[in-house]
């Protein structure tokens, strides 16, 4: 089956856990990412909901709520909260997630997140617009519209080794409040976005990606329905990538754009507000700081299409992650951009600045060059 | 209630017996010779490291305690949650340290590693929540 229906969403989007004899139990992780722009408050939200480790073992097992919210200025407010397995309910029947402390559920093609992540209280209503894609639909649709390369063939091996999950919901509506010490964001558009992830693989064996999605608003004239990004790492050391660049209108035609008709260019140094996480990275790493690109451009043709997009980062959450059998440690640099878009797709032409969420993942001090 | 010092120290040292032996084998290594007084909120514990074995008392003799480390609850997870380095730490007064440098710089660098042993460990994380 090659498409779904929002009615699909509650197994698609259900948390696909290990068997109980499962040899690699221990490396599974599985999480939702919520992201969304409200433009009236100029409120940027990623949260981020996960299970670690093996979910029948109580003592090494855990769930974890994340929030990186990127408000007026670019000021950043983070937040992190583990909980333990006794106080997790998810299943591989629905997407909840509850905890004691804050609940993700999902009934009548609604999510509903109330509760609190650490200093952060959330009561948000989030509606689900557009039916949910699987990576086997995204794999299907690439293949039906480029021709198969080496790097295509790269980029998907190092993929299939590590995901045994990955599904989007590409629309989907916030509405409610967020509260942080002092402030309180009233939130409704139309412009959230959901990523779940999942797979049993240590965090040492990943090359990482660059992925994200301009949160547009298709309403708001000259801008697009939707422009989402995947460049996946591979090779030996991860000095490849393939990936390309999604861009559908209004009128819903679509174009992508393959990293084989693309130019990347970065350049500068990122000066805005960083938040880290966990806060014990700057305990062991009072210095690190990873490059962030004051810019970032992604450009390419395509049977006459054209894109340009330049990333400006307004602020940056980056998350060191450890390898749990090793040394290695991963780096997620999660960004809240300005995206400029101007591209030609299908006889329309684009030219505007969209707020958009880039993630951009790497070992940790190698090509630490991102995003 | 908040667990208290010895008790955390204790389940801390099972822990790492049971989960991370061969790191706990070479962090004694590393402390050969210390009498570690910690103090929290001043609830005291000693840490005594010799003979190849780890040991948590209430007290030890002044003479031989070679690092003694004060630190109040809000200053511990202030820093572990990253709101606080260690210099502003210890320029606050949440935080302060005695011992000759060399010592000292040796208990910095074994607390590094467990730390870091502490972000792979919920028992760790969710263990330490119970001291707050």
């Amino acid at each position: 089956m090659l498409s779904s229906r929002i009615e699909d969403l509650p197994w698609v989007d259900a948390f696909s856990l290990p068997s109980l004899f499962d040899t690699r139990a221990s490396l599974y992780k599985e999480w939702h990412d919520f992201v969304f722009f409200d433009r009236g408050s100029q409120l940027f939200g990623l949260l981020n909901f996960a299970v670690h480790g093996n979910p029948y073992d109580g003592k090494r097992g855990y769930g974890a709520a994340l929030a990186f919210l990127s408000g007026p200025g670019g000021k950043v407010h983070t937040a992190l909260k583990l909980s333990p397995l006794h106080q997790l309910k998810v299943s591989p029947y629905d997407p909840d997630f509850l905890t004691k402390e804050v609940s993700v559920s999902y009934q009548a093609t609604e999510f509903t997140i109330k509760g609190k992540i650490d200093d952060v209280s959330l009561d948000l209503t989030i509606p689900v617009l557009l039916p949910p894609v699987t990576m086997t639909q995204i794999g299907f649709d690439v293949l039906s519209k480029s021709r198969i390369n080496v790097e295509m063939v790269g980029a998907a091996g190092e993929m299939a080794g590590i995901w045994d999950k990955w599904v989007e919901l590409p629309k989907l509506s916030v509405v409610g409040t967020i509260g942080t010490p002092g402030t309180s964001y009233t939130v409704d558009t139309t412009t959230g976005y959901q990523d779940h992830e999942g797979g049993r693989f240590d965090w040492g064996g990943v090359l990482g990606w660059d992925t994200g999605v301009l949160l547009c608003d298709p309403t708001s004239p000259g801008e697009p329905e939707k422009v989402s990004f995947l460049f996946y790492r591979y090779g030996p050391s991860g000095e490849s990538s393939y990936g390309g660049v999604i861009v559908r209108t209004a009128e819903g035609k679509e174009r992508f754009f393959g990293a084989e008709n693309m130019t990347i260019t970065r350049t500068g140094e990122f000066s805005g507000e960083r938040a880290y996480l966990p806060g014990v990275t700057k305990l062991l790493y009072p210095d690190y700081r990873p490059h962030v690109p004051a810019t970032t451009v992604f450009s390419g043709t395509e049977s006459g299409d054209s894109i340009e997009v330049t990333f400006t980062p307004r602020a940056v959450c980056t998350i060191v992650v450890p390898s749990t059998t090793g040394e290695a440690e991963t780096t997620f640099n999660e960004t809240h951009c300005d995206a400029a878009l101007k591209a030609v797709v299908g006889g329309e032409s684009y030219d505007k600045v969209i707020p958009c969420w880039f993630e951009s993942v790497r070992p940790r001090g190698r090509f630490d060059d991102g995003p | 209630m908040a667990l208290r010092l010895r008790k955390f120290l204790d389940e801390l040292l099972d822990v790492m017996r049971e989960d991370s032996p061969r790191e706990l084998r070479r962090l004694i290594h590393d402390a050969s010779g210390l009498t570690y007084l910690q103090t929290l909120d001043g609830e005291k514990a000693v840490i005594i490291v010799k003979n190849r074995q780890i040991a948590i008392a209430g007290r030890a003799n002044k003479k031989d305690v070679n690092v003694r480390v004060h630190i109040t609850r809000d200053c511990l997870f202030d820093i572990l949650e990253g709101r606080l380095t260690l210099v502003e730490a210890l320029d606050g007064g949440g935080l302060k340290v005695f011992g000759d440098p060399l010592t000292l710089l040796r208990c910095y660098a074994i607390w590094e590693r467990v730390i870091s042993l502490a972000r792979k460990s919920p028992r760790f994380y969710f263990l330490t929540y119970e001291l707050r």
